[in-house]
């Protein structure tokens, strides 16, 4: 154990370092999962049948392929085809578009699971659709999907992994692999990567829940 | 624009084998998918059973076993375990493996890529089979002891057979991720459906023709979601069957990506 403590000690800025770049990675995909899945369960709920077809074929597109194959995909293939993405834009874009599709599956459930009396007794008392849609539905929609959404980002964490091991992007596991492949301490860096994501996944789960017992509606 | 659009491209897929050799590797992928599935069935049963068992010690240690292999990323277990697996497992699978087998999937790696995916997949479905059976009518239980059944009986009989059904949709879910994970065993050179698709494309063909990367992994992807949509196609009909037959509706199941599929049932 002791020179585990050590492994530790003497790679901690790599350590360190990777950590910080699967933080920042994991919070740009999460930004664009977030603004894309709100888009798509928009076209998923429009009044428009092309519309909502549109939204079917971007969730079950992105939620039925391999995150691996999209990352190959989006950096290599783009560069291949002339177009000079790099590492970053390629990782986090495949991250969140991937996740944006479980994204906007929970937003869409989430304003079905609004009772259809709620929409009728707001109408009735004079709220316009955009009103209804702004202070009745999507309040409460937001109550419901706290945990299904708690859920995707914790597995974007894990899937945070992937972007490291398609394209060169020097995350908490790459870091890990390289301290094990200089020291021949396998069990030592694969340790500390994976107390590195036991920490963010138990973090946003303790974070989730404070949030749920706060605004969870249970149904 | 122009580059994908290209019919050469497109073309260069179907010239000499080059899609056999994908449809060949993706085969692989579904082999590995299945086979993890059949252990991480059996394996979360036991997990499901241990953490909610009355000797709260089995609990506790079935608990913690679950939880630290469904939060670990599943990339990161297959590494380890590929890393860390003595040369002698792996010995002694090539030597145990069946003759039926196809050639890759005899290979000692193999036997890596199959633990790693089992120790994750079997942590998530032993939560999924808890919340099933959890989810179950206490009544069911005491109606059950009041009958004179013993535990095995219980489970057996009443509990189980309940239970197990509505994680239906659940399971498949999960099975729809676990097969796109098996393309992450391409990170231990098993030659699955990505590793090909890099093969493919590494090198330049005949006179320095460049390999479509881009239509390749197009490809590729196609055929994991017409598989997968095929799959949740049929979980959704089992569903509806399930839902006539018995008249309820199943209760979601929490805490897993894929949880989707049964939030959007009800």
């Amino acid at each position: 154990m002791s020179s585990w403590l050590e492994l530790l000690t003497d790679n901690f800025g790599a350590l360190a370092s990777g950590f910080w770049v699967t933080l920042r990675l994991v919070g740009g995909s999460f930004a664009v999962a977030v603004v894309v899945g709100t888009l798509v369960a928009a076209l998923r709920i429009a009044p428009s049948n092309w519309l909502q077809r549109l939204g079917g074929v971007y969730v079950e597109t992105f939620r039925n392929i391999p995150l691996l194959v999209l990352l190959f995909i989006a950096y290599f293939g783009l560069r291949r085809a002339g177009l000079p993405i790099n590492t970053w834009t390629a990782g986090i874009a495949s991250l969140g578009l991937y996740t944006a599709a479980y994204v906007a599956e929970v937003l869409r459930s989430g304003v079905f699971a609004v009772s259809r009396g709620q929409i009728d007794a707001a109408l009735s008392l004079g709220f316009d659709q955009r009103d209804t849609l702004r202070r009745i539905v999507l309040p409460q929609a937001f109550r419901t999907v706290i945990s299904p959404l708690g859920s995707i980002t914790i597995a974007m964490i894990k899937n945070s992994v992937i972007v490291g091991g398609a394209v060169a992007i020097n995350d908490l596991l790459k870091e890990a692999r390289i301290i094990a492949s200089r020291t021949f301490e396998t069990e030592a860096a694969f340790f500390w990567a994976a107390v590195g994501y036991l920490l963010v996944t138990v973090a946003a789960t303790v974070a989730i829940r404070r949030l749920e017992q706060r605004y969870a509606i249970r149904r | 624009m122009g580059y994908l659009f290209d019919p050469n491209n497109w073309e260069w897929l179907v010239t000499s084998n080059n899609f056999e050799f994908l449809f060949e590797g993706f085969l692989v992928n579904l082999q590995i998918a299945l086979i993890a599935l059949i252990f991480s069935l059996i394996g979360g049963l036991a997990l499901a059973l241990g953490r909610l068992s009355r000797n709260k010690l089995l609990a506790f240690v079935a608990g913690l076993w679950v939880d630290v292999w469904r939060n670990l990323p599943v990339l990161l277990v297959i590494l380890y375990v590929y890393l860390a697996m003595p040369a002698s497992w792996r010995e002694a699978y090539e030597d145990a493996a069946p003759a039926f087998l196809p050639d890759v999937l005899q290979t000692g790696r193999v036997f890596a890529a199959l633990l790693a995916l089992v120790l994750y997949n079997s942590a998530v479905l032993a939560e999924i089979m808890r919340a099933g059976i959890q989810s179950l009518d206490r009544g069911q239980s005491e109606a059950a002891v009041a009958l004179g059944l013993s535990y095995w009986q219980r489970m057996r009989i009443v509990i189980l057979p309940q239970g197990l059904r509505r994680m239906l949709p659940a399971t498949v879910s999960q099975l729809i991720t676990l097969n796109k994970d098996t393309t992450l065993v391409y990170i231990i050179a098993i030659e699955e459906v990505a590793r090909r698709g890099r093969i493919l494309t590494g090198f330049n063909f005949f006179g320095g023709v460049q390999a479509p990367l881009l239509q390749v992994f197009i490809v590729i992807g196609l055929m994991f979601i017409v598989t997968n949509l095929g799959l949740s196609r049929l979980s959704r009909r089992l569903e509806i069957r399930e839902q006539q037959r018995t008249g309820t509706t199943v209760e979601p199941v929490s805490g897993l990506e894929d949880q989707v599929a049964t939030v959007q049932a009800r």
